[in-house]
């Protein structure tokens, strides 16, 4: 009886999920229907097998007695089915693959909620959380596992599974700034000694913030990966203005993300690279060479206009690497402005609810960590959807949930458990359902 | 047949949308509606606390002194407690305040001197209202409502 109870405490979440079964389902049969070959009823199986997965995990949590927010599940759900439909486009050979990665997802997520008895704990190991994250960083530079891909050097690969190293990281470094920042963001906050309007601070506790910036710079240097230093730095920038309110720190910050971004312009051919295709896509000399991509690219969103082709009626297998890169632009020329408009919304709702997760925790740390965790969903929308569209120079960063690859759908599912524990935990706190 | 299949196509892309849009309105809905439910229980059991000194022998704390608490607050002789005290009859970590379902819970970690709640020396977890005294030592702290 207390068990029938527990499960209805959820009702919001359930009510959402129908809908995303309801979106999954009618987006795979648009697409399996658009196939030359015809329609085949047994392409079903695999958004069907999503949606059941996502009841699971709902009924894990409501068995749980997992209380807070309901709203976080469902939009993670919406956003995978959407990657699936995708990928059943784009890439349907790939599409057995992301959905078993939705399976380990689901089953990282739910070992995230199970786990940590208490998520403040996490911040008593906040060294050990550094160490492991650096490790993890520079493994791809390691001489056997590390493996090149696209002139970047940032995956490790054991036998045929491939991983990026990246997408562990970065959960690590926000639990490891939550907890830092918690433990000395009164003495960053409240230094006395001011040099005109600029704040000097103890040096010991400066060491960390250039220590970042050095460790940003090496990866950028050495595994050619421009997203993962821009959300690097962008992550531990607004993580320490919110925890001292400091503007200064993060123009310090941003002014040597500026230098050394120039340096690197001048140095490193790859990153010069970039920018050229970036400042001059439809050149002569890099429109059906390293500009082809972004140039396919623009040409599908541009085809898209107001409602788009129509799912599975348009021309995206014409971007290269569409279904990892270009992921964007090929749901923008499917389903146009009004179907971006709405993916773009999710995410904003689902770092808008992030936000207010972290505004109403109880500690310090956990204010810290989900907005932390928020804030890495929000900026790699913003940069590689910035990318798609040629707003900033394309980086190897993915679009969360939706871009085929498994090490960062399992991450992100794993950032949606943690989000959920802080909400949990703020509602145990308050005596909130 | 042909035509009809086109048809049908171009219903499931238009339906396609539409329930897009659907889960939106819906997910804006449930938001509002937890927000709404959130602002409502807060109001009912505003649950931040404050310790105010009332009684103190030595410089730390100062009588008046507040000290506004956190989800769970450690009070103890160390300084790393988040309410030091410098009371020879204080242990290092002598008590801790917690919120539990929006009500706070004093639990004696197992000092030397015992921890009293209006005068009363406690053995076990106890709930507090607002309004209650501590003693620890030769200090004495009343536990208040957060008011601003």
């Amino acid at each position: 009886m207390g068990g029938l109870i527990a499960l209805t405490r959820r009702r919001p979440e359930l009510g959402l999920l129908f809908w995303v079964a309801a979106v999954g389902i009618t987006g795979s049969v648009a697409v399996a229907a658009a196939e030359t070959a015809g329609f085949r009823p047994q392409q079903l199986v695999i958004p069907v097998t999503f949606v059941v997965v996502a009841f699971v995990l709902h009924v894990f949590l409501a068995a749980r007695g997992v209380r807070g927010d309901q709203l976080l599940l469902p939009l993670a759900a919406v956003l995978t089915a959407l990657g699936l439909v995708l990928v059943q486009r784009l890439a349907s050979n790939l599409l057995l693959q992301q959905l078993s990665w939705t399976f380990i997802a689901a089953g990282a997520f739910a070992a995230t909620i199970l786990i940590p008895r208490d998520i403040t704990a996490l911040s008593r190991y906040k060294w050990t959380w550094a160490i492991l994250g650096i490790l993890l960083l520079m493994s791809p530079l390691l001489p056997v596992i590390g493996r090149e891909v696209n002139g970047a050097r940032i995956w490790i690969g054991f036998g045929a599974v491939n991983f990026e190293p990246w997408e562990a990281v970065k959960i690590l470094l926000v639990i490891f700034f939550a907890a830092y920042l918690e433990e000395f963001r009164e003495v960053l906050a409240q230094t006395q000694r001011r040099f005109g309007p600029i704040p000097v601070p103890p040096v010991p506790y400066l060491v960390p913030i250039v220590a970042m910036w050095a460790i940003a710079m090496v990866v950028m240097v050495f595994e050619k990966d421009l997203g993962a230093t821009l959300l690097f730095l962008g992550i531990f920038l607004a993580m320490l203005y919110l925890a001292t309110g400091e503007a200064f720190y993060t123009l310090i910050g941003i002014v040597l993300l500026v230098v050394g971004g120039f340096l690197a312009y001048q140095v490193f051919g790859h990153v010069a690279a970039r920018v050229d295709v970036w400042l001059h896509p439809f050149s002569e000399e890099v429109r059906f060479d390293a500009g082809y991509q972004l140039v396919q690219g623009l040409f599908a969103l541009a085809n898209g206009g107001l409602f788009g082709a129509g799912l599975g009626n348009g021309m995206p297998e014409r971007i290269p690497v569409v279904w990892s890169d270009f992921v964007f632009d090929a749901f923008a020329e499917e389903v146009g402005f009004a179907g971006a408009l709405a993916l773009l919304a999710l995410y904003l709702l689902f770092v808008y609810r992030g936000m207010l997760i972290a505004l109403r925790a109880p500690t310090p740390f956990l204010q810290l960590l989900a907005a932390g965790l928020s804030f890495i969903v929000a900026l790699q929308t913003l940069v590689i959807v910035g990318g798609n569209a040629r707003l900033i120079p394309l980086t190897g960063i993915t679009l969360p949930f939706v871009a085929y690859g498994g090490s960062s759908l399992v991450t992100n599912w794993m950032l949606v458990a943690l989000l959920i524990r802080v909400s949990d935990t703020t509602a145990r706190v308050r005596g909130t359902p | 047949m042909e035509i009809t299949f086109a048809v049908l196509l171009w219903g499931v892309r238009i339906a396609f949308l539409v329930l897009l849009y659907l889960f939106l309105v819906r997910a804006f809905g449930v938001l509002h509606r937890s927000l709404v439910a959130e602002r409502a229980a807060d109001g009912a059991t505003r649950s931040l606390g404050v310790l105010v000194v009332e009684r103190s022998a030595g410089h730390a704390p100062r009588v008046g002194e507040r000290f506004s608490l956190r989800a769970s607050t450690s009070i103890g002789r160390d300084a790393g407690n988040d309410v030091p005290l410098s009371d020879e009859a204080a242990s290092a970590r002598h008590a801790v305040l917690e919120l539990r379902d929006g009500d706070w819970w004093i639990e004696d970690l197992g000092s030397t001197n015992g921890t009293l709640v209006n005068g009363t020396r406690i053995d076990r977890a106890e709930r507090l209202r607002f309004g209650d005294e501590l003693a620890i030592g030769r200090i004495a702290m009343r536990i208040e409502k957060w008011a601003g």
